[in-house]
């Protein structure tokens, strides 16, 4: 299957919107983890109080990051666990890659990651001819799909089970049925045989403890426990700004995301590991090896509202509460981060070239702010990085010219009252072609064409006329001296 | 690979841009400085261990866990007969804990019984009986250190999964038992907040995707019967 | 109580009677009221298509404009335009001297129904309307500044009116400034939920305190015939049967 890029924002988008089984398997998106967040959330007395915590003990972690890194890996070490450090994907990769040659292993699990899908960890393993078995779920429908995540906690939420129960039928050759527990047994029976053969389990990291060496994985299904626990080898992938710095730090975390990502108190099952097994004779894999991972974060820290993405703790929330991802889901977004989240740190992450459309694709509701459990200041990191965009900072060669110049004029004319009444009255006089009782409704041909805005704006809505009045002129003449 | 190599790149790279960020973190701070002055904890009023345990029960089968209250080993043990029965068990995985084998030992039955299971022969298993180091009374949650029992596996394979506990090892809240945890610190602790779920295809809740689908909980109180 | 209104450029061009209306009900309350025709936009489209270096040529204007006032407060019909000026600081990160002369304007800038009801302590206007109403929460005036029993509170108190709740009042309408025109598929896809709520709620006016969102779902209300009348808040508290 074709991936779509975030360079084709615009027309991936617009297909989503037409696509009717998308936007059914959308529907229920907001409405139900909405209301299951806002229950979850009454649980607490102190929500904005810990939002608040969170938010400074992330502030504090960025503000002194290699500390709290060396922290980490020195502890992490002395548990007996190996660290690995990759300034990028490939250079994960390979570190993956080495580690499983020198075991000899080709049977891998996976737990459900967003930093291995950062770095399109899959592929790089199938080109050498290994073929990593997804264990969540979703990942595992997406990946017998082919198809990448179009949500960070839901990845198959684009598909309907109609679409899911084909699918079963064609890959796993079971008989047709759109029984969501069905569906589940399946899985769960041929996942198993998997589990019980691996030699390597790969997972993510939520949190690691900088006063201990602690990872800790969140999870629902227990494939996590199983990936993490039968397989002799665990290989855990962290970005690097998953690091808090006190083992009751944690605390506040495990209030704040599962309650913001699926609505509930605490997720089933939460796996603290600290290094590897004491005696040659406990349960858990004898080597654990954790990847710490850059791969343009630490170039985040650069500026303070930019730093903020780093703080991020990939709950879902301002995706489920955005109403653009909540119309096209996440696949328009082209990137492994879809959603509000995804369009402020996918630019950060692969360069704002081929992604320049995506700080754009938001109406600045602040509707993700506001349910962000850490206080990310999404809106505000959308300015920042149009600014970039639009003053050049990164790259303004293939940034739209025209608007450039519109906005140029703009802020010369409107910025002195004579040009700006003159525009008033230009106005008045040109909309007399295309008004008609008071409104301009649908412009086609020409004039569509000489201001694209209008065309775009009145295919759909009618747009108001300029007063024959303003309201300085009635101020003058009406209201200044009464 | 040269992994020093990465690791200085990635320090190097870390401070440069923090102290880039230097000139614009005084105005950033104005509008966002998170008001951390008004955090509290809030104090919880100290709580019965009859209350513990029923807060426990609540919020266990809030998560669709089940849960009987015993008397003492010999009565945990009738009731696990019972269970074992319903089920038709015949292979049952236990963990090595002392309470769990004394329960186990008043069982009189044809099931097998087996501790320290390979992997092959745990995925055989219809039944997994475990303790528990800890329980938060606020979420329903059972907490297992690897360090005191061997029940990682025991309480993940089978379908079902039955947890001993006794009621002195409920705390009311999560920060508490983090606390305690911390002390001396196992390699892998687990929390487990009732049965393995999953809501991966269109949101519709499915139990049992690849942990237990089913969790039990016998809770022994000593202090039960004196009081009734 | 002196008040400068900043009456934006939408109001001034394309609703100048929701101006009027906002001056009635401000005199109307014991206020007096200056009009400065010097000023002329915010700046906010440049600030939100990333023209930074444009908005502060904007900002600078509209400080400099407004600081030469005696007026005790600044008011302005629209949620978003007052959103903007509370954004003015951040345009000058590295310019103490601007900074705080930007704080100080954000400060006495006030949306009309949070000014009526928060300082003027005014809930009831006197005003009459027949019909029911509704109220959308446009995003700026909630999220930004934190405006939402205000105008609830004052259209509650509306004579001979109907008051109901619209569900997901608290949604975008789709506007978003330039996304409304760069994206019209998406804009109108989530302005359409806006405008299904509306016809559910049987309301015969949607009220909000912001132009730009009564023109986004204005515009669709009137291509699709509805009976549903874009109306400002300050068009109603000022009407009078
Ligand atoms: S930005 Fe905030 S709301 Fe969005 S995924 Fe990250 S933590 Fe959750």
């Amino acid at each position: 299957m074709e991936h779509l890029t975030a360079e084709t924002f615009d027309q991936n988008a617009r297909a989503a919107l037409a696509d009717t089984q998308l936007r059914g398997a959308l529907k229920n998106l907001a409405v139900t983890f909405g209301e299951r967040r806002q229950a979850a959330i009454a649980t607490v007395e102190n929500w904005e109080d810990l939002r608040e915590r969170a938010r400074s003990i992330k502030d504090e972690t960025l503000a002194h990051l290699d500390k709290y890194l060396t922290d980490f890996a020195d502890n992490a070490e002395k548990a007996g666990a190996q660290i690995h450090w990759a300034r990028d994907g490939r250079e994960a990769c390979a570190i993956v890659l080495e580690l499983l040659k020198e075991r000899d292993a080709t049977k891998i699990v996976k737990s459900k990651s967003m930093a291995t899908e950062e770095i399109h960890l899959n592929a790089a393993l199938e080109k050498t001819g290994i073929d990593p078995v997804e264990t969540d779920l979703g990942e595992w429908i997406i990946q017998l799909a082919g198809e990448t995540p179009s949500h960070i906690v839901v990845p198959a939420i684009h598909k309907t089970k109609g679409q899911i129960a084909d699918l079963f039928v064609e890959k796993v050759g079971i008989e047709k049925s759109d029984d969501v527990d069905v569906l589940t047994k399946t899985a769960r029976r041929i996942l198993r045989t998997r589990f019980a053969e691996a030699e390597v389990g790969i997972s993510g990291v939520n949190f690691g403890v900088a006063e201990t060496g602690t990872i800790l994985i969140l999870e629902n299904e227990g494939n996590i426990r199983l990936t993490t626990s039968l397989p002799k080898t665990h290989i855990a992938l962290m970005g690097i700004e998953k690091v808090v710095p006190r083992f009751t730090d944690l605390d506040v975390f495990l209030k704040l995301l599962p309650r913001s990502g699926t609505g509930q108190r605490l997720t089933t099952y939460q796996s603290l590991i600290t290094g590897t097994k004491r005696n040659a004779t406990d349960e858990g894999p004898a080597e654990v090896h954790i990847i710490l991972m850059d791969n343009g974060r630490s170039r985040m820290l650069a500026h303070p509202t930019t730093r903020q993405s780093l703080a991020c703790i990939r709950c879902g929330a301002c995706l489920n509460a955005c109403p653009v991802y909540q119309q096209i889901g996440g696949h328009a977004y082209g990137s492994v981060y879809p959603g509000p989240i995804g369009a402020v740190i996918t630019p950060q992450l692969v360069g704002i070239g081929k992604t320049k459309q995506l700080p754009f694709a938001s109406s600045l509701c602040g509707a993700c702010r506001e349910v962000c459990p850490v206080k990310i200041d999404i809106p505000e990191l959308l300015l920042h990085l149009r600014a970039e965009i639009a003053e050049g900072v990164t790259e303004t060669s293939t940034h739209k010219f025209s608007e450039k110049l519109a906005f140029g004029f703009y802020s010369f004319a409107w910025s002195r009252p004579e040009f700006y009444k003159l525009g008033t009255k230009i106005s008045r006089l040109l909309q007399k072609f295309v008004a008609k009782d008071g409104k301009i409704g649908k412009t086609s041909g020409f004039l569509a064409k000489l201001a694209p805005p209008l065309g775009a704006w009145t295919a759909w809505r009618d747009a108001p006329t300029v007063a024959p009045k303003s309201f300085r002129e009635i101020w003058k003449s009406d209201l200044e001296n009464k | 690979m040269n992994n020093s190599e990465a690791k200085s790149a990635i320090f190097a790279s870390i401070r440069q841009n923090l102290a880039a960020s230097l000139p614009f973190d005084a105005a950033h701070h104005a509008h966002h400085a998170p008001k951390d002055s008004t955090f509290t904890t809030p104090v919880l009023p100290e709580l019965s261990t009859e209350n513990l345990i029923e807060n426990f029960r609540k919020n266990l089968e809030s998560v669709g866990g089940n849960f009987s209250i015993v008397y003492d080993e010999s009565e945990a043990a009738e009731i696990l007969l019972m269970m074992i029965g319903e089920k038709k068990a015949r292979k049952i995985a236990v963990s090595d804990s002392p309470l769990v084998e004394k329960i186990v030992g008043f069982l009189k039955m044809d099931a097998e019984f087996i501790e320290n299971a390979s992997a092959d022969r745990l995925f055989e298993c219809d039944l997994g009986i475990t303790g528990a180091q800890w329980a938060i009374a606020e979420t329903g949650t059972l907490v297992l250190e690897s360090e005191s029992e061997r029940h990682r596996l025991a309480s993940l394979v089978p379908p079902v999964h039955v947890c001993i506990l006794e009621a002195g090892q409920i705390r009311q809240t999560l920060g508490e038992i983090l606390e305690l945890v911390q002390q001396s610190l196992s390699r892998t602790i687990t929390f487990i907040t009732g049965a393995s779920r999953t809501s991966d295809i269109e949101l519709t809740l499915a139990i049992g995707v690849h942990g237990p689908g089913e969790l039990i909980v016998i809770l022994i109180d000593k202090t039960e019967e004196a009081e009734n | 109580m002196k008040i400068s209104l900043f009456i934006t450029c939408l109001v001034d061009q394309l609703c100048p009677q929701v101006g009027k209306a906002t001056v009635e009900v401000l005199r109307r309350a014991g206020c007096e009221v200056v009009f400065d025709e010097r000023q002329t936009c915010c700046g906010q489209p440049a600030f939100n298509t990333g023209y930074r270096t444009e908005a502060r040529k904007f900002a600078k204007r509209f400080i400099e404009i407004f600081e030469e006032s005696d007026a005790d407060f600044i008011v302005s019909p629209s949620g978003s335009c007052t959103a903007m000026v509370k954004h003015f600081d951040e345009l000058f990160a590295e310019d103490e001297n601007w900074r705080s002369r930007a704080a100080r304007i954000a400060a006495k800038t006030y949306e009309f129904s949070a000014f009526l009801v928060n300082v003027l302590k005014i809930e009831d206007t006197n005003a009459s309307f027949s019909g029911k109403l509704t109220w959308h929460d446009a995003c700026h005036g909630l999220r930004d500044l934190n405006v939402r029993d205000e105008p609830r509170k004052l259209l509650k108190n509306v004579r001979n009116a109907e008051f109901v709740e619209l569900k997901n009042a608290d949604v975008c309408c789709g506007f978003g400034g330039t996304f409304a025109v760069k994206y019209p598929e998406i804009s109108v896809a989530i302005l359409d939920n806006k405008i299904a709520e509306i016809e559910k709620s049987g309301a015969d006016a949607v009220v909000a305190c912001d132009a730009s969102c009564l023109m986004q779902i204005g515009g669709r209300l009137s291509r699709l015939g509805s009976k549903a009348k874009p109306m400002h808040i300050a068009e109603i508290l000022a009407a009078q049967e």
